[in-house]
């Protein structure tokens, strides 16, 4: 049943021959997967447990498969790729006995990707929700330890871009913007490097639109958590320059939070 | 209860409910479709390979497949579909597609319309009708949402054009199967043509004085109204309060119809806004672009009143720099009733380019390009070029470099190296090859005037080629068996000059000079667009000096000024004026080198270096001195040729121009042989003995003019135009070249 | 040539009729109510508001922006949070200096050349990520 050649000669329809897919046992194409993975063949190994997830789909091979494919597209730096396959195990074995290791690859595949701090942090922040996850849902996996470093890193990475930023308004004496983007870094992210230089900048921002009260209190304020950090040499030779010396209004709900904070982490200095 | 082996050992995970008797489907397979593949149709559809068969899902699918065709342009498609079965109880689904042909818009009717003519309102839709060049196109496929956003095109052309109560009665769209097509009715509701009655301002905030603001009505008593007018009111009125200072202030109309003598009053009122802040801006989607080439477009920052017209404004300037596809502004509410935060959603382009470029043009003849760019460098929004220019008589590299905001300030700093080689034989007997560097720094002065400061060091090498092939100095040195000689071996004179000979002034001028010179550009823009201007006025004041060190000492100043107007519907007029002096200082002369050699871009019709003065001894037809002097001024009108479809992209125009190039203030006393005495015979002594030691200089400040017609084609291939001009007035020796092409294409 | 110079009003836009209103005892509410929300709050307790305003002149475009008058507007609070004092700090107050330019080192992969090249919307540049910067 042959339909009238169409207009343009040159696309031939495709013709209809019978032929019949033939079945290879699941633990054939898994060898296989696993073969063609020791091989760093990282495609060819995620299309052979693709093959397995599609010809026995809803079977144990299946879900092993979907945990190897999703290993292999991280290994072969498909980031995007390795995110769909993880999220995919997630939903279908969300208590699944590899699903850690899942939200693993997921959270990694994510943290490969964070760009530096000039660029859009999207990635930065799906990876910071993704370990989150692991550490709340698989406290005691092998993973957890290094998630909980990983999570350390990504927030460091989220407080540069909010440093990037504040340091762009203070330069243009925009000292608004500046200021709340650097107590937004204090009060969010205490537990980065950036904590430091965000504390001398509003000690700077302060001191240029005058309000020397404020200026004090946040060089205070990182001379008693950070003593030999070399940002407090800094604000106390500024303040020392504009002749006012760094006192600390020890009222303050932020040297209350700092000092329960010094005890915990036992970060200081 | 069928199940192979394998699905029953591993049935633990939720097995699907497998209807009785219902075979595995082992593929599914389409047949008879051209337009749409497999890949494309396959997971579309419900059955898929490896679940059990059901009729009312293949049933489905072929509905799913006749909608797919009809938003495709085909509701003529048919479909059916056949189960095909195979051996251990699987089965084919085969779906067999009679694609049909094209179903597009046959017709675009208009009913009620009569001040504007059906073809014009066709005009101003996307939607298009269907026509020999369909195979080529799809907008004229019937598409409801293109066609519901072509009926807001029109309600705003209405708009513009005073009919104030315009509105769209029905817009249907019948299927014809006999003309295998829709017929799309529009049944509009004109109303009267209103004119303003009067404008008035009026302001409800003390600081503000109405009258300060009524300058700044575009619509005065008496004018059609034009909604758009109204708009572009608005927002010259905020910007104006804005600049004084009052972000918060805001301008509404209110437009008070008198239907009986169908006219409007025009009331502008400033009142008090709402006292918004911004609290932060968000830069997202930069993938490649660094935060801050983006947040430096914005006069406004985090924690000022938020101001719409710098937004707008900070838009325009993220669109021009050419690094984003799209560039999306949204606000959200901020942390306080009193806050908003603004979202700048940009998506990063590939900015980085590789062209090819090749094109024919009558005054270079092919000229091929390579070049490699990179408008947005590493993010930082620097733009790096290198290309190489291969043609009949020009090759040449370039690099240039340019950082837009230097010193972290709106200043562009640019560096340029270039080295060029031009074959200029068939205009004036010489070739040039120019190398060197240019430094420049452009500083925007206002949103429309622009200065650019530039210093540039080249050395230009001139030779005079004297083969078989381009024997122009033979008369000097003679070429064995080619130039006639007389018994003490000197070229026979005149007869040497026959297969063309260099004028002696170029012959002078032969070697290598360096060339050290400091300009400015002053420039004046506010064309609406760059690439393809229908309003607004550009103009440039360019001087120069030569002369801190190297060879050359000359001053020179050129200007030109365009001004666009389009005069009704897609007509564009341009007026043009350009001018230009050059002058040496220092005691040296002139070098021919810098004279200008002008042609098609003062008059159309001439040749290029085909207008001025002109050594007239021997081969006068290509032997352009070049002028110190010039003006020149264009009157042009383009317009679309109607009753060509659009797509084509064709335009006409028709155009005048006029101009002249005069004043050689060069040497014209050569000793050639060394000889120590200058041979210059009176006009028409001959037979001349030797080569004249002085040149005949033709040097005439007559106005030439011609007038023509164009024709511009934005084709698949690229932009092309042909020239067709007709000399009215030349001077004696100058060359004619009635018709131009010049277009190229990149790829 | 003056008719350039272009004047650009940032930060809170003061209303000095408001200002007076806002004499010692004056509720918070009251505050939000009639000044709006402050530009910033103190880093101390948020018991002080600061409506910060700077005008700037920019005589020709290339050139950024000078700072040409700045007023900070400062209302402290007592313990039942009442207006306390005001007090206003101008230009003049403002100590002048160059902040340090010293960063703390971040990370995530640099956007390399090839990396721009090679992927058109540089996604990552693949440079391995070292999270302690250089």
């Amino acid at each position: 049943c042959d339909t009238l050649s169409s207009l343009n000669p040159f696309e031939k329809d495709e013709k209809y021959k019978p032929e019949l897919v033939p079945d290879v046992p699941a633990a054939n194409l898994y060898n296989e997967g696993l073969a063609l993975m020791a091989k760093n063949e990282y495609p060819d190994a995620s299309k052979k447990f693709d093959q397995i997830d599609k010809t026995y789909p809803r079977s144990e091979w299946a879900r092993k498969a979907l945990i190897m494919k999703t290993y292999a597209s991280y290994e072969g730096g498909e980031f995007s790729e390795s995110v769909n396959d993880a999220r995919r195990y997630l939903t279908l074995y969300p208590n699944g006995e590899d699903a850690a290791y899942a939200q693993y690859l997921l959270a990694m595949s994510y943290y490969r990707e964070v760009p530096d701090v000039t660029r859009d942090q999207e990635r930065t922040e799906k990876a910071l929700a993704a370990f989150q996850e692991l550490v709340e849902r698989h406290p005691r996996s092998e993973y957890a330890e290094d998630a909980k470093f990983k999570l350390q890193v990504v927030r460091d990475q989220l407080a540069g871009k909010e440093m990037e930023i504040g340091r762009y308004y203070l330069q243009r004496r925009n000292y608004t913007g500046a200021i709340n983007r650097f107590r937004d870094v204090v009060s969010k992210y205490q537990t980065t490097r950036h904590v430091e230089e965000a504390l001398q900048r509003l000690t700077e921002a302060y001191l240029a639109l005058g309000v020397v009260s404020e200026a004090q209190t946040a060089a205070a304020v990182l001379g008693h958590n950070f003593p030999d950090s070399p940002w407090y040499k800094d604000a106390y030779k500024l303040l020392q320059s504009g002749g006012h010396e760094p006192r600390e209004d020890t009222g303050s709900w932020i040297s209350r939070t700092f000092r329960g904070f010094t005890r915990s982490v036992g970060l200081g200095g | 209860q069928v199940a192979t082996a394998q699905s029953a050992r591993g049935a633990r995970a939720g097995a699907q409910t497998a209807t009785v008797g219902a075979p595995l489907i082992n593929r599914v397979v389409f047949q008879g479709n051209k337009k749409l593949k497999s890949e494309q149709l396959g997971p579309e559809m419900q059955t898929q390979a490896r679940t059990p068969l059901s009729q009312s899902v293949v049933d489905g699918d072929i509905e799913r497949i006749r909608e797919i065709y009809r938003r495709g342009g085909r509701s003529l498609a048919k479909v059916d579909a056949r189960v095909v079965p195979l051996s251990n109880d699987r089965v084919d689904v085969v779906f067999t597609i009679d694609e049909g042909d094209k179903t597009g818009v046959k017709e675009i009717n208009f009913v009620g319309n009569n001040a504007f003519s059906s073809s014009r309102l066709r005009n101003l839709m996307t939607t298009t009708e269907m026509n020999f060049l369909s195979f080529l196109k799809n907008t004229d496929v019937y598409d409801p949402d293109r066609i519901s956003a072509d009926l807001e095109l029109i309600r705003r052309y209405y708009l513009k054009n005073g009919y104030a109560d315009f509105r769209v009665v029905s817009a249907d769209a019948v299927f014809d199967a006999a003309r295998e097509g829709y017929i799309v009715t529009i049944t509009v509701d004109e109303g009267q043509q209103y004119r303003v009655s009067g404008v008035t301002v009026d302001s409800t905030v003390p600081e503000v004085q109405a009258a300060e603001l009524q300058r700044l009505t575009r619509l005065s008593s008496g004018d059609v109204y034009n909604a758009e007018a109204v708009e572009k009111t608005l927002t010259n009125m905020t910007a104006e309060l804005g600049r004084r200072g009052y972000p918060f202030l805001v301008v509404r109309p209110r437009g008070t119809r008198d239907p009986a003598s169908h006219t409007i009053a025009l009331d502008y009122v400033v009142e008090e806004g709402p006292r918004v802040y911004i609290e932060r801006i968000n830069v997202r989607g930069n993938t490649r672009s660094r935060d801050y080439v983006i947040r430096r477009e914005f006069d406004i920052g985090e924690g000022d009143a938020y101001n719409q017209v710098l937004i707008d404004r900070a838009v325009r300037r993220l669109n021009n720099l050419g690094y984003f596809k799209t560039v999306r502004i949204t606000n959200e509410p901020g942390s306080t009733p009193d806050r908003v935060v603004v979202n700048v959603d940009v998506e990063d382009q590939s900015t980085g380019q590789f062209s090819v470029s090749g094109g024919y043009s009558t005054s270079d003849g092919f000229i091929g390009e390579v070049a490699v760019s990179e408008s947005n460098f590493l993010g930082r929004g620097q733009y790096v070029r290198l290309a190489g220019t291969w043609g009949q008589r020009t090759q040449g590299v370039e690099f240039s470099f340019t950082e837009p905001y230097f010193l972290g300030q709106r200043m562009a700093f640019g560096v340029d190296l270039f080295s060029k080689y031009t074959d200029n034989t068939n205009y004036s007997r010489y070739e040039n090859r120019v190398t060197g560097g240019q430094l420049r720094l452009g500083l925007p002065i206002t949103e429309e005037v622009t200065l650019t400061l530039r210093y540039s060091l080249y050395q230009s090498e001139l030779k005079i080629p004297n083969t078989y092939s381009k024997p122009y100095n033979d008369c000097s040195i003679p070429l064995p068996g080619l130039t006639p000689v007389n018994p003490n071996g000197t070229a026979t004179y005149p007869n040497c000059t026959w297969n063309g000979e260099a004028s002696i002034a170029v012959k002078e001028a032969v070697g290598t000079t360096w060339t050290s010179l400091v300009g400015a550009t002053l420039s004046y823009n506010t064309l609406d667009n760059i690439r393809d201007p229908r309003s607004g006025f550009y103009a440039e004041v360019k001087p120069e000096i030569a002369g801190l060190g190297g060879d050359s000492r000359f001053i020179r100043a050129t200007a030109e000024a365009r001004y666009y107007h389009e005069l009704f519907d897609d007509v564009v007029g341009m007026i043009k004026v350009q001018g230009g002096h050059i002058r040496a200082f220092g005691g040296n002369d002139l070098r021919i080198v810098d004279n200008f050699f002008l042609g098609p871009s003062l008059v159309r019709g001439f040749a290029p270096s085909g207008i001025g003065p002109r050594d007239m001894t021997g081969d006068y037809r290509a032997n352009a001195l070049g002028g110190t002097t010039y003006f020149g001024g264009t009157l042009e009108v383009q317009f679309p040729i109607f009753g060509l479809p659009r797509e084509f992209g064709l335009r006409g125009a028709v155009f005048a121009d006029a101009g002249s190039l005069f004043g050689y203030e060069g040497n014209r006393f050569f000793d050639l042989n060394g000889d120590g005495s200058i041979y210059c015979p009176a006009a028409g002594t001959n037979p001349l003995s030797q080569e004249p030691e002085c040149l005949n200089v033709r040097d005439d400040k007559k106005i030439r003019s011609s007038v023509g017609v164009s024709l511009l084609w934005q084709s698949p291939l690229g932009p092309l135009r042909f020239d067709y001009a007709f000399v009215l007035s030349k001077a004696t020796g100058d060359q004619t070249q009635a018709f131009r092409f010049s277009g190229g294409t990149s790829f | 040539c003056s008719s350039t110079t272009e004047t650009l009003t940032k930060g809170y836009v003061i209303d000095e009729r408001v200002v007076a209103e806002m004499k010692p005892g004056t509720s918070v509410e009251k505050v939000l109510e009639r000044m709006g929300t402050p530009s910033t709050v103190s880093t101390v307790g948020n018991k002080t508001f600061y409506y910060i305003s700077q005008t700037f002149e920019r005589p020709v475009q290339f050139m950024s922006p000078r700072l040409v008058e700045q007023r900070v507007l400062a209302i402290y609070f007592d313990k039942n949070f009442k207006v306390e004092r005001l007090a206003n700090y101008g230009l003049k107050d403002g100590v002048v200096f160059d902040f340090i330019t010293r960063t703390t080192p971040t990370s995530g992969s640099e956007l390399s050349l090839i990396g721009q090249l090679l992927r058109a919307t540089g996604g990552g540049g693949g440079a391995t990520f070292n999270p302690f910067g250089a």
